[in-house]
């Protein structure tokens, strides 16, 4: 029979890995100060309670402008693996949020982070990786990303990462590579995304290919891509099983044959083909990037001959809506232009 | 109440394992249960408290019998066989119900309607806030999940917008540039063409007017040339250069020859005549009467050799002098022959003379001599 005496003894714990949260306004306050402590197990709870609590928008500018940040940055270079592993947790679930993403780019927090590049702990790679990565989505952390000189370690990594952690940084390396290419060109991206482009696992060559119509926007990147023999893989992978790749590679070719070096290998290796069997794909982005490469295409004499039986198809694409109506025009009187 | 023959549940998986913090309930009845002990124990001790006195000194107590009637007391106790036997086979009676002895005080209590909490009513609001906050904490991480899946997918269509347009725009570039480097080309084609058209045509002018300048130029050149005697007869030529110095060389020669010959002819008339002048000075010292010619000529010879070189060969070079000019003529051969052996005579004569001379005055005359030595 229960009693209806009050027991003396606190209630029962029930996450004793998780520190307890003050109540209302200094819950933050008290974790910043317990990030701060000596001691290990308290280090270690308060960061576990921040993960939960860095969820809300509102917390993560209140931990910001209390200054957690710093205290987070002195973890990050912690002996214990497990504080590490939640410190980038945290950090990460941060970057998830735009004042999370602002209160880096103001802390220098990338910096910090890119310390721990090569750190043992996979765990801890993946989530610094995921932190990047929703980084480089905003412009201005692309360019902090670039500007702290870390591209030539993220195309090195590229190579000797995992996979899953491999999807992570070719997503960081699309965004930031969209802003500013010339320093990954010069680290010899080219053949590393070469190589992910042959790899097994769909996500990868997805993304890869996705990386690549970022490298091939300027002109030093559709030099290399049409240098080192990317073209005949981008026009293979056209035909790959995978939607989304078979649209990225699409995309990649469309940047690429804006050369005429690159018009003519993709015109060597029969490109025309699977960018036609594309243009009825469901993919809109993959029927867009086909038109367009399909006008690049038509460019060079050989291609418009080509595709000169061809223009009923544009004929009907035109009818679909907006974008790809109007590439679908351009197509039309690319392919009908006489010199 | 806890009693411990009565089990609450399942009796298959009995409950062996006690908390650990809570004393267990059996050992609570057990401890109740010596408490009263002990209280009753308490209690009955204290009815025995008055007893009898102990015996004086010397005397003992002794139990005795008062009663009326006496009782023998004997060691050997009655003993009585009895015996009892249940009926056979007859269920055993139910145990019957232990009511324990009531002890304590009975108090009673009794809770009216409304006294207490209404569960409903005061659950209500901690439910709010337990549901409440979890739904809440789950609506944030979904609608996080879906304000990135939004962005992304945004980002997604932008991009593929952006790249399309990009594209087009660098393939306008790049067509652009194709047309204008096209255009470049051709001008300078053009050009070049119309460069070396004209080049052509200078040329073809250029040559046209050279050769009409030229074709004047020629005979004039010739003309000039031959009138400045670029255009020589080699013989001629050949005499002018060759033959003619030589001559003049041997004309020189040959005057030098005669003029040298002069001058020692000069030297040896003033010689001559020196002597003369003195035999005939000696010859005056011994006769008075000299021929006032020789000391003309002496003195002629002495004063002005030239004017002695003109006037004292006159007379016995009269044949001469007079030839000298007449004979100045480029044949030079003959005439230093005619030279030279005139003045060999002229020399024989001399030394003819000399020697007379000598002979006669009986001096020496070695400087002449000498200087007609060449």
């Amino acid at each position: 029979m229960a009693h209806a005496r009050i027991s003396m003894c606190l209630p029962p714990d029930i996450n004793p890995t998780q520190a307890a949260i003050a109540y209302g306004c200094r819950a933050l306050p008290k974790l910043n100060q317990e990030l701060q402590s000596e001691d290990l197990l308290t280090r270690q709870k308060a960061l576990m309670a921040l993960c939960d609590l860095m969820h809300d928008p509102e917390h993560v500018y209140t931990a910001i402008d209390i200054g957690c940040l710093e205290s987070l940055k002195a973890l990050l270079k912690d002996s214990n693996d497990m504080v590490r592993i939640k410190t980038t947790e945290v950090l990460y679930i941060m970057t998830t949020h735009n004042v999370g993403r602002e209160g880096f780019l103001e802390h220098d927090v990338i910096l910090a982070l890119s310390y721990l590049l090569n750190d043992p702990q996979s765990d801890c790679r993946k989530n610094l990786h995921l932190a990047f990565k929703h980084v480089a989505q905003l412009p201005s952390g692309a360019q902090g990303i670039v500007k702290s000189g870390l591209i030539p370690s993220l195309v090195w990594n590229l190579q000797r990462e995992e996979e899953e952690i491999q999807v992570l940084l070719l997503d960081t390396l699309a965004a930031c590579l969209m802003e500013d290419s010339t320093e990954a060109l010069s680290s010899r991206v080219v053949p590393f995304l070469k190589q992910k482009l042959l790899s097994t696992n769909n996500d990868i060559r997805s993304k890869a290919a996705r990386t690549l119509i970022a490298v091939s926007i300027p002109l030093e990147g559709k030099n290399q891509v049409w240098q080192h023999d990317v073209i005949p893989i981008l026009v293979h992978l056209l035909k790959d099983s995978v939607e989304e790749v078979q649209a990225n590679a699409a995309g990649a070719l469309m940047y690429a044959m804006v050369t005429t070096q690159g018009k003519y290998a993709a015109l060597d290796t029969e490109a025309i083909q699977p960018l036609m069997g594309l243009l009825d794909s469901s993919l809109s982005k993959a029927r867009l990037n086909a038109t367009k490469a399909l006008t690049m295409l038509a460019e060079a004499p050989e291609g418009r001959k080509f595709l000169k039986p061809y223009v009923p198809i544009f004929r009907i694409l035109e009818m679909t809506p907006e974008a790809v109506r109007r590439a679908a025009k351009i197509a039309i009187k690319v392919i009908e232009w006489k010199p | 109440m806890y009693d411990r023959r009565v089990v609450r549940g399942n009796t298959y998986a009995l409950q062996t394992s006690v908390l650990p913090g809570q004393p267990d309930p059996i050992e609570i009845q057990r401890q109740q249960q010596a408490k009263r002990r002990a209280l009753a124990k308490k209690r009955a001790q204290e009815q025995l408290r008055p007893r009898t006195p102990e015996p004086v000194e010397g005397r003992k107590h002794v139990d005795v019998q008062t009663e009326i009637y006496l009782e023998e007391i004997a060691d050997r106790i009655i003993e009585v066989d009895m015996e009892c036997q249940t009926d056979a086979f007859l269920d055993r009676p139910s145990t019957p119900l232990f009511i324990p002895a009531k002890t304590g005080k009975d108090v009673a209590t009794q809770i009216l309607e409304g006294e207490l909490f209404d569960f409903d009513l005061e659950v209500k609001p901690m439910l709010e806030v337990l549901v409440g906050k979890t739904i809440e904490q789950s609506l944030l991480e979904v609608m996080e999940e879906e304000e990135l899946a939004n962005l992304r997918a945004s980002q997604c269509a932008y991009e593929e917008l952006r790249n399309v347009e990009l594209a087009e725009v660098q393939r306008l570039e790049e067509q652009e540039r194709r047309h204008r480097e096209e255009k470049e080309r051709r001008k300078q084609q053009q050009w070049e063409v119309v460069c070396q058209h004209t080049e052509t045509a200078q040329k073809v002018a250029a040559r046209a007017f050279a050769q009409r300048y030229l074709s004047d130029l020629l005979p004039s050149v010739f003309s000039s040339l031959r009138d400045s005697g670029y255009f020589y007869d080699p013989v001629e030529r050949d005499i002018e250069i060759g033959f003619l110095p030589w001559l003049m060389h041997e004309v020189d020669k040959t005057m030098e020859y005669s003029m040298v010959g002069r001058t020692v002819l000069d030297m040896l008339i003033r010689e001559v005549v020196e002597k003369r002048l003195a035999m005939y000075e000696q010859k005056e010292n011994q006769p008075p009467t000299r021929k006032p010619e020789d000391e003309l000529g002496g003195s002629g010879g002495v004063t002005e050799p030239p004017a002695g070189y003109e006037q004292s060969p006159a007379q016995p070079q009269g044949p001469l002098v007079d030839r000298d000019p007449l004979e100045r003529r480029p044949d030079d051969g003959r005439y230093t022959e005619n030279v030279v052996s005139q003045e060999r005579k002229l020399l024989e004569e001399e030394e003819y003379e000399q020697a007379r001379i000598r002979s006669t005055s009986g001096r020496e005359v070695l400087q002449p001599r000498e200087d007609l030595e060449p």
